[in-house]
């Protein structure tokens, strides 16, 4: 350990910290700097990586560059198919998953619905299982032989025993189901945060100038829940656009006919499985531009960056 | 703010501890990280500590090898044993980690290109096999251990894990595909396993077993490569030709897909449960008393033995039925093969072993014991070991080697070249499904996948 | 009460009565099925009949026997995982979101697009190179590679900066006054206002650790350092004989969510309510 300092510069090194610590100009990077250093190392740095790694073919000890290639690849049946699934999966996915849980928000938060809380917990409890908990359940739950509950189900109405996960449609119906039931719950939650901000007093003056059970719903509610169905809306986009542990647990990766095979699910087959980097770098700019040109639109259409505060 | 839980409470005042409030603020999170984290890296690296059992008289190398499968493991761990019984003076300690199939491929893939966290040696699956001969190859020549022996093994099942005249692993068995009959559901029907000769006859075999027992003569694999592959290797045909060209749709396989949905079609056969052998569903099937046959590699013995219970002594191996008289009767299918890694500190050591356990008398012997596999060393087949009884014989009759023998100079060797991990991944997902399940043009299927995986 | 809503009372009793029903179904359904053959189960799938001559504790016995011992070292590494991930991930990312909304600097506005663009680019993307440097920095088949490239998260950041918005101004000059720090006032003055958003953190952030399975899946090699997610997907396959395991193992993973769920639950939505402090 060297001793060299003197006590005038100790003491100025104390003198800059403390200035520092106590300096308002400072203050903000104490408290930032967590994002700009994750964000810098494990975000951008990454992110440069995929865009270059998406020009080369990356081999042990032979890495070169080789234009667009990777992205001419790209235009195959299997990677549409990937496309497609993903697509078909978000569109399902928003459709059930933000009008559901936005209604029975509403509902959660009306005081004509007894024991609320108890039921607002009851339908959280699915969001906290986890997604390989949950696929076991449903591989059970819809299992292809004529006894599972699913045939059993179907059955009463006269449909005979399905072959659940050897479909695309009851493939992705089962995939949309299972998201469906674990999300559920946080989606209520997201809406319900946002009704109880809902001035009480807006109401009352509806009330007061006769407005019924539906005109308040359309008039009121639904206007003032656009923020968060907005930020919803962004975050199922992103979640069914990036799908990939549901058909891993179904299929692990592998489902017959790729009904159940997603972009990200074609990424790491590429990426992990057939050590294509160069290629999976490729998918995953794609899917980044895909992601991002949804969401811009989407935002722009309802102007989130017309700021909330 | 209502009331709080006293957890969170807690929580956050011994955060508001640790980092000081009022007092500085210089504890950053970083600290505690480096603490603990060293802490964690410690407990990682655990197997660096001398071992405080029994001393032993030379101290062992440590060696670590992966597995994707349990039953490997277990005969791993065992002739380490012997190993270490054998040669007390180069004793080792062997480390075998099981990790699922996909998992342990791409993690060793991954691994070995960043030279971080390999093992010594690693079983590799077939299929993925082509995945480690790319650019630098990683894995160590063996040339200098296989050469010795070379005039006694299946020279098939060393070139398949080959490149430019180099082998990089060796085979557990030569994986000769045979036909399981449950002779009870054939006795019922009147038929005899011997009088099948062709897969015409199969077929007529199983019109006679769906008329008088009801059942299918046998399933098809829909999600599974292994049923189609053998097939058309028979017929000298391939997913790859030898110089790795995608061949999917050529007229063989076309004829051979078309030969297994006629089946359905005419009720001799069913689609597997499951979509494929390898599942517990199928399992279930089949030890039911689902179907009459299927035409399998000899290692599949073992999921008879462990999952289907109920056939034991009701099942008979037989070879193949050919595609026309004189025919192959068989193909060699499937495989893990084994490999050391170049990088290894011990990769001497390590290929020493490996020698020992897949090349030498020792091994063969014990991978048929152990395993039920048709061990490589074509000298081994007719010793007095693998005559006695074991639990494959007691399940599937005695002088299982004699079909071996019959037909071991009728396989083809497959192909497996760089294309191999995507082409077999397509096959069993994609092409054999749509064409049969979802009923699509078989050439049409067959050529769109194909095309995929030329590009 | 009118007759009017004491009906729409009973229809609404009635509509969550049998919605609860349902949702809960697959999870009494996994508890039925845990005391079951696993075998039996998967091969003739869960039915609907209780079929109680079939239970049996063969599955919990498993667990505790010697070939259930790499369960308990996923449960350890799954709870040390999600601790270690959740207490890190609120205190930095309270931090930042805090910065965020008390402070005016350069680049702010920068920042906080930043994390918008963080929170709405999946991961996945950048998986691969992501990958690479974690194994330059050592850190596979460790804990902390699990845990660093995502403690500092974009969404409860988001929530943080709205959260810490809202509260009083005064407080800031109060503590400036008192001499202390600004980290001093964040920590002493400000995160005590912030417990509501930290308690609707705390689950969400611990919900997805517990759960989280693609990076971990990546990250993690041995079979004793796997979490429980890894753990039990690994399960899932035909090479061996451990659906056993399977589906007790399933059970007991939910346990500590549940657990940690029914603490902070009373607090969870009230948390997500920014307005609860303003009350």
């Amino acid at each position: 350990m060297r001793v060299v300092s003197t006590a005038v510069p100790h003491r100025k090194i104390t003198h800059t910290l403390r200035s520092l610590l106590y300096s308002q100009r400072f203050a903000p990077f104490l408290f930032v700097w967590p994002f700009i250093v994750t964000f810098l190392l494990f975000f951008a740095y990454p992110a440069v990586n995929t865009v270059v790694m998406s020009f080369q073919l990356v081999l042990p000890g032979d890495v070169r560059f080789i234009g667009f290639e990777n992205y001419h690849k790209l235009w195959n049946a299997q990677f549409r198919q990937a496309l497609i699934v993903s697509t078909k999966y978000t569109f399902w996915t928003l459709l059930v998953l933000i009008p559901v849980p936005l209604v029975l928000a509403v509902f959660l938060n009306s005081k004509l619905v007894l024991a609320r809380n108890f039921f607002r917990s009851v339908l959280f409890v699915p969001a906290l299982t986890s997604v390989v908990v949950a696929g076991v359940i449903f591989r059970l739950i819809f299992g292809e032989v004529e006894g599972s509950v699913m045939n059993t189900i179907v059955g009463w109405f006269g449909i005979p025993a399905q072959k659940w996960l050897f479909h695309s449609e009851t493939g992705m119906l089962v995939l949309v189901l299972l998201a469906s039931w674990r999300w559920m719950g946080i989606n209520i939650v997201y809406f319900l945060s946002a009704l109880q901000n809902i001035p009480k007093e807006l109401y009352e003056s509806a009330e007061i100038d006769g407005a019924g059970v539906f005109d308040k719903f359309w008039k009121i509610t639904l206007p003032l829940l656009k923020p968060i169905t907005i930020y919803v809306l962004t975050i199922s986009i992103y979640g069914g656009f990036a799908m990939f542990t549901e058909s891993y647990v179904f299929w692990t990766n592998n489902s017959p006919g790729d009904i159940g095979l997603t972009i990200v699910g074609y990424l790491y087959k590429q990426g992990f499985e057939f050590f294509e980097l160069g290629y999976g770098s490729a998918i995953g700019i794609t899917l980044l531009a895909l992601i991002l040109a949804i969401n811009i639109v989407q935002l722009k259409f309802f102007g989130l960056f017309r700021k909330e505060s | 703010m209502g009331k709080q839980p006293k957890v969170l409470a807690v929580l956050l005042s011994a955060m508001t501890l640790m980092l000081g409030a009022c007092t500085g603020g210089t504890a950053n999170p970083a600290t505690v990280d480096n603490a603990s984290g060293k802490a964690v890296a410690d407990a990682n690296n655990s197997d660096a500590e001398p071992s405080t059992d029994a001393p032993k008289p030379a101290a062992p190398t440590k060696l670590a090898l992966w597995t994707f499968q349990e039953v490997h493991a277990k005969y791993y761990n065992g002739m380490a044993e012997s190993w270490n019984a054998a040669n007390p003076n180069k004793p080792i300690e062997l480390e075998v980690t099981t990790l699922p199939d996909a998992d342990m491929h791409s993690k060793l893939l991954i691994s070995l290109q960043s030279g971080v966290g390999a093992p010594d040696l690693s079983d590799i699956e077939i299929s993925k096999f082509p995945n480690f001969l790319r650019g630098d190859i990683p894995l160590a020549e063996l040339n200098d251990v296989i050469d010795p022996v070379k005039d006694n093994i299946v020279q098939a099942r060393v070139d398949m894990y080959a490149k430019d005249g180099k082998y990089y692993g060796v085979d557990f068995h030569v994986g000769a595909s045979v036909m399981y009959y449950n002779k009870e559901i054939l006795d019922q029907a009147g038929v005899n396993a011997d009088d099948i000769v062709t897969w015409a006859d199969f077929v007529e075999a199983g019109k006679t077993v769906l008329a008088k027992t009801g059942k299918p003569m046998t399933a098809v694999e829909t999600i599974g490569e292994w049923q189609f592959w053998q097939m058309i290797s028979q017929q000298g045909s391939d997913f790859l030709d030898a110089d790795g060209n995608v061949i999917l749709d050529n007229e063989i396989n076309v004829k051979t897909v078309d030969f297994l949905k006629q089946m359905i079609k005419d009720e001799v056969a069913v689609i597997a449960p499951g979509g494929k052998y390898h599942t517990e569903d199928f399992y279930g099937f089949m030890n039911g008393g689902g179907a009459a046959a299927i035409a399998m590699p000899m290692w599949f013995m073992g999921r008879f033995t462990d999952y289907m219970p109920d056939l034991s002594g009701k099942m008979i191996i037989r070879p193949l039925p050919s595609w026309e008289p004189g025919g192959n009767r068989s193909a060699g299918m499937g495989g893990t093969g084994t490999a050391v890694i170049k990088s290894s500190p011990n990769a001497e050591l390590a290929k020493e072993f490996l020698a020992y356990t897949k090349l030498s008398k020792e091994g063969n012997i014990e991978i048929w014991k152990q395993l039920g596999f048709d061990p490589i060393r074509k000298d081994v087949w007719e010793l007095p070991e693998l005559k006695e009884e074991n639990k494959f014989t007691a399940y599937f009759g005695t002088n299982l080697f004699d079909t071996l023998m019959e037909v071991k100079d009728e396989i083809h060797t497959v192909n497996i070249k760089d294309k191999t991990p995507q082409i077999n991944a397509a096959v069993k997902t994609i092409a054999l499904f749509q064409a049969i399940q979802e009923g699509k043009d078989t050439l049409t299927t067959l050529k769109t996948v194909a095309d995929v995986i030329r590009k | 009460m009118s007759t009017r809503s004491r009906w729409a009372t009973c229809l609404f009793l009635f509509f969550f009565v049998s919605l609860s029903i349902i949702v809960l179904y697959p999870l009494v359904g996994l508890l039925l099925a845990s005391f079951k053959p696993a075998t039996e189960l998967l091969r003739n799938g869960l039915s609907l009949k209780l079929q109680t001559e079939l239970f049996t504790l063969n599955n919990y016995s498993y667990l505790f026997s010697d070939a259930g011992r790499k369960y308990f070292f996923w449960y350890r590494n799954s709870l040390v995982i999600t601790s270690l991930f959740t207490l890190l991930s609120l205190l930095l990312s309270a931090m930042v979101g805090y910065g965020l909304a008390i402070y005016q600097f350069k680049g702010k506005n920068i920042l906080f697009v930043l994390v918008l663009v963080v929170m709405m680019i999946p991961v996945e993307i950048i998986i691969l190179p992501l990958y690479k440097l974690t194994i330059s920095l050592q850190l596979i088949n460790n804990y902390w590679g699990v845990i660093l490239p995502f403690v500092v998260a974009p969404l409860p950041i988001f929530f943080f900066r709205q959260f810490a918005s809202s509260l009083p101004k005064d407080y800031l000059d109060a503590g400036r006054v008192d001499g202390c720090t600004e980290l001093g006032i964040f920590f002493r003055l400000m995160m005590p206002l912030m417990l509501p958003a930290f308690g609707a953190m705390a689950i969400l952030q611990a919900l997805h650790s517990w759960n989280n399975f693609l990076w971990p899946l990546i990250v993690l090699r041995t079979d004793d350092m796997l979490t429980l997610p890894i753990g039990l997907a690994s399960m899932i396959t035909p090479y061996g004989n451990n659906y056993d395991m399977l589906l007790s193992g399933a059970v007991l993973s939910i346990v500590p969510i549940v657990v940690l769920f029914a603490a902070f639950q009373r607090f969870f939505i009230s948390g997500l309510t920014a307005g609860g402090v303003k009350g």
